[in-house]
């Protein structure tokens, strides 16, 4: 448990992305992927607008997750005054500094905001259960809400991520201290925002369906994400040499220890939500499972609970799968693939009510946001080292094991 | 410059706060052996003996309660039509809640290597085993026909007549006695190698052959450190999710049904935390007494008080924001009776105890955002208590308000109880604090193996490094 002695010196090259390397390739990929992806989407959903956005809004909320679940991991490892995730805790802060970009990726949501959101239509609120919630879903204060979760979320995320990296070189004490103070109610803003993003942007898609436990489920899918992207990308960089040796299969166990309880934690959400509406049988909320038992939506259905669940559970419960570094990539790949399949299947079923249709423009706008998602995150990854150089806990961190 | 001090120590070793020692003052593995086992071995104090006098006329009560319940039926409680279930689920639910500590500290806590868990553990978890016993009286009681409760289990009988596995109430017999069995185990597992200590420190040979009887042959050989500690694993790796699932099927019973303020989604985690949070909340009102009179600063500091506060602010919160879900989403589904069922809750004529239930629960552990409160023993404890009142009028809130206003007005009933509903309740701690005198005198309340492996000296690079860390008795 003790290590003493093992004196070894970071330094700033080892951990900084070396100028011809390849991933700055894997960043101008990610922009002309990016770009192109985005592009298509626009061309190809031309003719058919509801296409174009539903797809567009399933990618934009797989990557958005993404993007929150690296705020969340970053807090709460403040918070918790954690030693151990130092080492991979800057590759959550990028994914988490992208947030702004998303901001603008945004606003084709609001452009289709006719074409996702039925409650936007003035015949649609003569329908008396509508009117009554007229005060709150209305264009005005859906766009006020926007902007107040974005404000919060570029605000936490820019505050942590330019503290964070400014104490790569000032190694201020303070800095830590600070940021321990403010992770607690960045907490509670984190909680209140993804939930209330999670009823505007999924759950009133289908205006009349409700449900309390839905900005937990959004929450719980976000993280099991989060950590499956950390996984993978710790051990991509970590065989890219970009992260200075630091990161052990030690830390690559923890991560693979949180994947798996989050994928039961994901599944015990998921599974009180449809259980608790299947028992009460009552018809406002069984519709929601209706559509996605209807032809061939229940085959993903099965998926999801086979997939998301059953299959990661018995393939992440043992240790050497968590401890080798291939077989965690390939359970978080997984784990990656199934959270959007769960994102898809949460929001297609509105437009494509009757059964799963696959379309080119799902790819595209995936291929799109998603390109821009990496290549910010590329890009951030690039300007400062790849492990927060300045943390007090680093030594912690790198001496870190299970035991 | 990635260096790690010599002396390294994850259990106390910290750049930025340094973190106070879970051990404090100048003790070895023996003076804390001796500090533990004082209140096991010392001669009781008269304290002791009115404690234990006053938790057995409670318990007493609880007797008179239940025989004339048993006799009269439970038709002397207050409950009526529509309010079928009163106070005994109340009680049902706020015990189950108080006995979700023990088990989340010995298990979840471990799983995420919270070392200050050891001095805490051991009561804790025997809290959660008499708080266990506890809630499992009430629904018995409840079945009116007591001598017909084993109708509950899947046994065949000439009737044929099997229990209703589609009702919630069915699966808590199964969840809460699973939870029980374990908790006792895994509570049990731990206490071996402290009986073994206790054994061979016996003075009498009653002590020793009793210590001796359940200490099973303990050794502190290697090799039953070996087993003990894979076994601890897996007790804790099957505890965890036995925690959630026990508060999680409790709140089956409620949102199951179609009722107003009883269906709602959110139910299962939301009861979770509720759970821990008053598990916690009693974990401080005992460690706070248990502190001063047992002569156990070294072991119970500030350190684990203010970590017990935070987990008191973040699950608190975490009720209040389910609280607010289903304040909000009762006015978005747009349902009449549901938005009904929530505006009467909070401005019918129950408004007095939700109100009492959000004072306590939501806005009273906000003062742990200080961190002078988190170590202030008089406020930990007067907020525990608040958090212990608090939770008891959730439960009543939930279970009573929806019922008592239900689709009918004309069936509408205004529930009250009667002195037996509280002689019961009362009783309930008779039997609580009678099983935790208990406790306290013949078994040794923190985890003396355990608390020692967060010791310096456990160290292996620790300068008097020749001890072990089991040693010292």
């Amino acid at each position: 448990m003790s290590h003493g002695h093992e004196k070894k010196t970071l330094r700033l090259d080892e951990v900084t992305i070396p100028r011809n390397h390849w991933w700055n390739t894997f960043m101008v990929a990610g922009a002309v992927a990016g770009v192109a992806g985005i592009g298509a989407t626009f061309a190809l959903g031309a003719a058919d607008h509801h296409q174009l956005y539903y797809s567009y809004l399933t990618s934009f909320m797989y990557f958005l997750t993404l993007a929150l679940g690296g705020m969340f991991f970053v807090l709460i490892q403040y918070a918790a005054r954690a030693g151990w995730s130092v080492v991979v805790r800057r590759i959550a802060e990028n994914m988490m500094a992208t947030v702004p970009v998303f901001a603008v990726l945004f606003i084709p949501v609001v452009l289709g905001m006719h074409d996702l959101f039925h409650w936007t239509h003035a015949e649609a609120m003569e329908d008396p259960i509508l009117k009554g919630k007229e005060s709150y879903l209305n264009q005005e204060f859906f766009l006020i809400r926007a902007g107040i979760y974005f404000a919060v979320w570029i605000g936490v995320a820019l505050y942590f991520y330019r503290s964070s990296t400014s104490q790569d070189t000032t190694k201020d004490l303070q800095t830590t201290r600070r940021l321990q103070a403010i992770s607690a109610p960045a907490i509670a803003l984190f909680a209140l925002s993804i939930t209330f993003a999670g009823f505007d942007w999924m759950m009133s898609l289908d205006p009349h369906w409700f449900s309390t436990i839905f900005g937990v489920y959004t929450f719980a899918g976000s993280v099991v994400a989060t950590f499956a992207f950390l996984a993978v990308f710790s051990v991509m960089m970590r065989r890219a040499g970009l992260l200075g040796g630091v990161v052990t299969t030690e830390h690559l166990h923890d991560l693979g220890k949180l994947v798996f309880a989050f994928t039961v934690f994901w599944t015990y959400i998921a599974f009180s939500q449809y259980f608790l509406i299947w028992y009460a049988n009552m018809p406002e909320e069984t519709i929601f499972y209706r559509h996605r038992w209807e032809n061939s939506w229940a085959n993903i259905s099965a998926f999801l609970a086979l997939g998301h669940f059953v299959i990661p559970f018995f393939f992440l419960l043992p240790r050497t799968i968590k401890r080798n570094a291939t077989t965690l990539v390939i359970g978080s790949l997984w784990m990656l693939f199934m959270h959007f399949v769960d994102l898809y299947w949460v929001i297609m079923p509105n437009h494509h009510k009757h059964g799963v249709h696959f379309s080119v423009i799902d790819v595209t706008a995936f291929v799109g946001v998603g390109g821009v998602f990496l290549a910010s995150f590329a890009y951030l990854t690039k300007r400062h080292a790849t492990v927060p150089l300045g943390d007090p806990r680093l030594p912690e961190s790198v001496a870190f094991e299970n035991f | 410059m990635v260096s790690v001090p010599k002396d390294f120590d994850p259990r106390t070793y910290d750049p930025v706060e340094h973190r106070a020692p879970l051990v404090l003052g100048d003790h070895d593995f023996h003076t804390v052996t001796e500090s533990i086992a004082r209140p096991v071995e010392w001669k009781p104090p008269i304290g002791w003996y009115l404690v234990l006098a006053a938790s057995l006329s409670l318990l007493g009560l609880f007797g008179v309660a239940i025989g004339y319940l048993v006799w009269e039926g439970i038709g002397i409680w207050g409950v009526n039509n529509p309010t079928s279930w009163g106070w005994a689920i109340v009680n049902f639910v706020f015990w189950v809640g108080i006995g979700h500590a023990g088990t989340l500290i010995s298990a979840i806590l471990f799983l995420f290597r919270q070392k200050w868990r050891t001095s805490i553990n051991r009561a804790a978890e025997a809290m959660t085993i008499f708080a266990v016993m506890c809630a499992l009286s009430f629904p018995t009681i409840h079945v009116g026909r007591i001598w017909l409760l084993y109708w509950v289990f899947p046994i065949p009988n000439q009737m044929a007549m099997w229990p209703n596995f589609r009702s919630p109430l069915l699966w808590d017999v199964f969840a809460v006695s699973i939870y029980g069995t374990v908790s006792a185990l895994f509570w049990y597992t731990g206490l071996i190698p402290d009986l073994a200590t206790m054994r061979d420190r016996a003075k009498t040979r009653i002590r020793q052959v009793v210590y001796g009887f359940f200490a099973l042959g303990w050794r502190d050989s290697n090799r039953h450190w070996q087993h003990y500690e894979k076994a601890y694993l897996i007790l804790a790796g099957l505890s965890t999710p036995l925690v959630l699932s026990v508060h999680t099927i409790v709140s089956f019973d409620f949102a199951v049904s179609q009722l107003p303020g009883w269906h709602t989604t959110i139910f299962p985690p939301y009861f979770v935390a509720g759970a821990i949070f008053s598990g916690f909340a009693m974990v401080i009102t005992l460690m706070v007494v248990c502190r001063s009179v047992f002569k156990m600063q070294h072991l119970l500091t500030y350190r684990h008080f203010e970590n017990m506060a935070k987990i008191i602010l973040l699950t608190g919160s975490m009720v209040g924001y389910a609280y607010a879900m289903e304040m909000f989403i009762a006015w978005y589904s747009g349902n009449p009776y549901e938005q009904f069922a929530f505006l009467y809750r909070a401005f019918g004529p129950y408004a007095w105890a939700y109100w009492i239930m959000v004072s306590c629960n939501v806005i009273s552990p906000q003062i742990f955002w200080f961190k002078k409160a988190r170590t202030n023993m008089a406020v930990l404890f007067i907020v525990s208590i608040f958090v212990n009142i608090g939770m008891w009028f959730e439960r009543f809130v939930i279970t009573v308000t929806s019922l008592s206003f239900d689709f009918l007005p004309s069936s509408w009933a205004y529930y009250s109880p009667t002195i037996w509903d509280v002689a019961c309740f009362a009783g309930s701690f008779g039997l609580f604090l009678t099983m935790f005198t208990l406790f306290v005198r013949y078994l040794p309340m923190v985890a003396i193996a355990e608390v020692k492996t967060v010791m310096p000296q456990a160290n292996p690079h620790h300068a008097s490094g020749m001890t072990t860390a089991t040693g010292g008795h």
